[in-house]
């Protein structure tokens, strides 16, 4: 449909996907359902969730790679990918860290002050 | 008396490697038996003047000298850094002086020259 | 509140140039005060302050604590519009992790691990992650403490270059690092005793080494220096600028919402 098909990335190490549309779309489904097991309120599975559902409805409805890298504007589709699948990952561990608790700990009274208390008092 | 040897502060810490004085204990003798057998190999590297007794009864000097300490994190700390001086001593990083260092007789720090002769002879002033 | 956050993430993509950001930024909302109300800072200076990229990272900021509010202690703004977050040590990975992986952060350069030693503070080192993000061209500092004794997790998982960082700051500072593939001197001699960066170790050493043409070895031996050691107060007793005391404040606090 659109022209060439894309020789290379241009970036080391990194292959031209074969078949980008559903590769995005599986990552984005699993990263959804990870993200579907942490609780409602928690900012991060509101904010993830929202950038990887517009970035699936741009994946859905425009069927040319060239289309889809230019709507996202976020690099090559194989970058996008590569996001994705880091997404993934950290949505993972995300779960066993549980980030949307209250503070575990405070700091120490002095501790960010800055410049550090004096030695002498001055009266 | 009851008020001295209750004085000590207990809070929740991290621990470094040992969760407990007994594992802390195995890591110490594990270190010990490593250097003790690694000696031989020292002595014959580095071109040490001292015989194995020696280094043998030095190296125990170097453990019990720390006899006292009873935080698991402090022994923890000391066996890691008795580690790496293992690593560089077996490995062949470290020189000849790295070894020698704990020997106090060693003939490596000297004595401050006091006399004027020996400052003279020395260069110092 | 998240939409506009998003929006604003959103101009930090569209455009790497902070100038052609500035006429965008109009369109949106902002949580700060308007370009418009803002008093325009007419008396001369070296550099010019830019309040869209100040209100672009304070908002970044609140973005990342409302993300964590697990680890992140403090938010702040400090001199030169860098971005600090003050975090827990028990979030090392966490925070890192997050910034390194997620799509709005994408922090994927480590560009130093440094360490500080403040004695005064119960936890008296500080260590301090610099990383850069290439595909929204921004810095970001990571900070978290420990004291002598207490283990701080290693980033080498997440980031290869702390390999030889957290090195140099075991060597220099003695922090140790739980799980770093290869942890031992980096900068300090074979034989030496000591971590030299601490306050308290003085600045010529404690020992000095020379080669013995007796001993036809080198030698260690404690320290002489023919001058003592001189240090010159050079702070006036006066303060230098009162008039411009609340403008020299470098550090500004970003408010977070924090649950208590």
């Amino acid at each position: 449909m659109s022209g060439a098909v894309k020789r290379a990335t241009g970036l080391t190490g990194l292959a031209v996907a074969t078949n980008p549309h559903k590769a995005l779309g599986t990552l984005y489904g699993k990263i959804l359902r990870t993200l579907q097991k942490m609780p409602e309120h928690a900012a991060y599975r509101k904010h993830t969730e929202a950038i990887i559902k517009e970035r699936s409805e741009i994946l859905t409805t425009t069927p040319a790679v060239e289309e889809v890298e230019k709507k996202i504007n976020c690099g090559q589709i194989e970058e996008v990918i590569v996001q994705a699948e880091n997404e993934l990952v950290l949505s993972r561990k995300m779960l066993t860290w549980k980030p949307w608790e209250p503070l575990v700990n405070q700091p120490p009274p002095s501790q960010w002050r800055w410049p550090p208390a004096q030695a002498v008092q001055q009266r | 008396m009851a008020s001295e040897t209750a004085k000590r502060i207990l809070k929740e810490v991290k621990p470094i490697l040992s969760l407990d004085r007994f594992e802390a204990k195995r890591r110490v003798i594990k270190l010990y038996k490593a250097w003790f057998r690694q000696i031989p190999y020292i002595i014959k590297h580095f071109d040490i003047e001292y015989n194995e007794e020696r280094c043998q009864a030095k190296l125990r000097e170097e453990f019990t000298k720390y006899d006292t300490i009873k935080d698991i994190r402090v022994i923890d700390m000391l066996v890691i850094k008795g580690q790496m001086e293992l690593n560089e001593a077996s490995q062949k990083w470290t020189t000849r002086r790295g070894v020698v260092k704990y020997f106090d007789g060693g003939g490596h720090i000297d004595p401050k020259p006091d006399c004027f002769m020996a400052k003279f002879l020395s260069g110092k002033d | 509140m998240a939409s506009i956050l998003r929006q604003i993430t959103k101009t930090l993509r569209t455009s790497s140039n902070r100038n052609v950001v500035a006429c965008n930024f109009a369109r949106f909302q902002s949580t700060e005060t308007s370009s418009a109300q803002a008093p325009v800072e007419t008396r001369p200076t070296v550099r010019k302050s830019d309040p869209m990229q100040r209100t672009q990272l304070k908002d970044f900021g609140k973005y990342v604590a409302d993300c964590l509010p697990k680890f992140i202690q403090k938010v702040q703004l400090t001199a030169g519009n860098e971005l600090e977050l003050l975090i827990a040590p028990e979030g090392v990975l966490p925070v890192l992790q997050f910034l390194k992986d997620h799509h709005n952060c994408q922090f994927e350069n480590l560009a130093d691990i440094a360490g500080m030693d403040v004695p005064s503070r119960p936890n008296r080192f500080e260590v301090i992650y610099n990383i850069l993000s290439l595909r929204f061209n921004s810095r970001i500092r990571v900070k978290t403490y420990t004291d002598e004794l207490t283990p701080i997790e290693s980033c080498n998982n997440i980031y290869k270059a702390a390999n030889w960082y957290e090195r140099e700051i075991w060597d220099m500072y003695g922090v140790f690092f739980a799980n770093h593939p290869d942890l031992r001197r980096i900068l300090t001699d074979y034989g030496f005793e000591g971590h030299p960066f601490r306050k308290d170790f003085p600045l010529s050493g404690y020992v000095e080494v020379r080669y013995d043409d007796e001993k036809k070895r080198v030698v260690v031996e404690p320290l002489e220096l023919a001058q003592e050691f001189r240090k010159f107060e050079l702070a006036a007793p006066w303060e230098q600028f009162p008039k411009f005391r609340p403008a020299l404040a470098s550090v500004e606090e970003v408010k977070t919402d924090k649950k208590e």
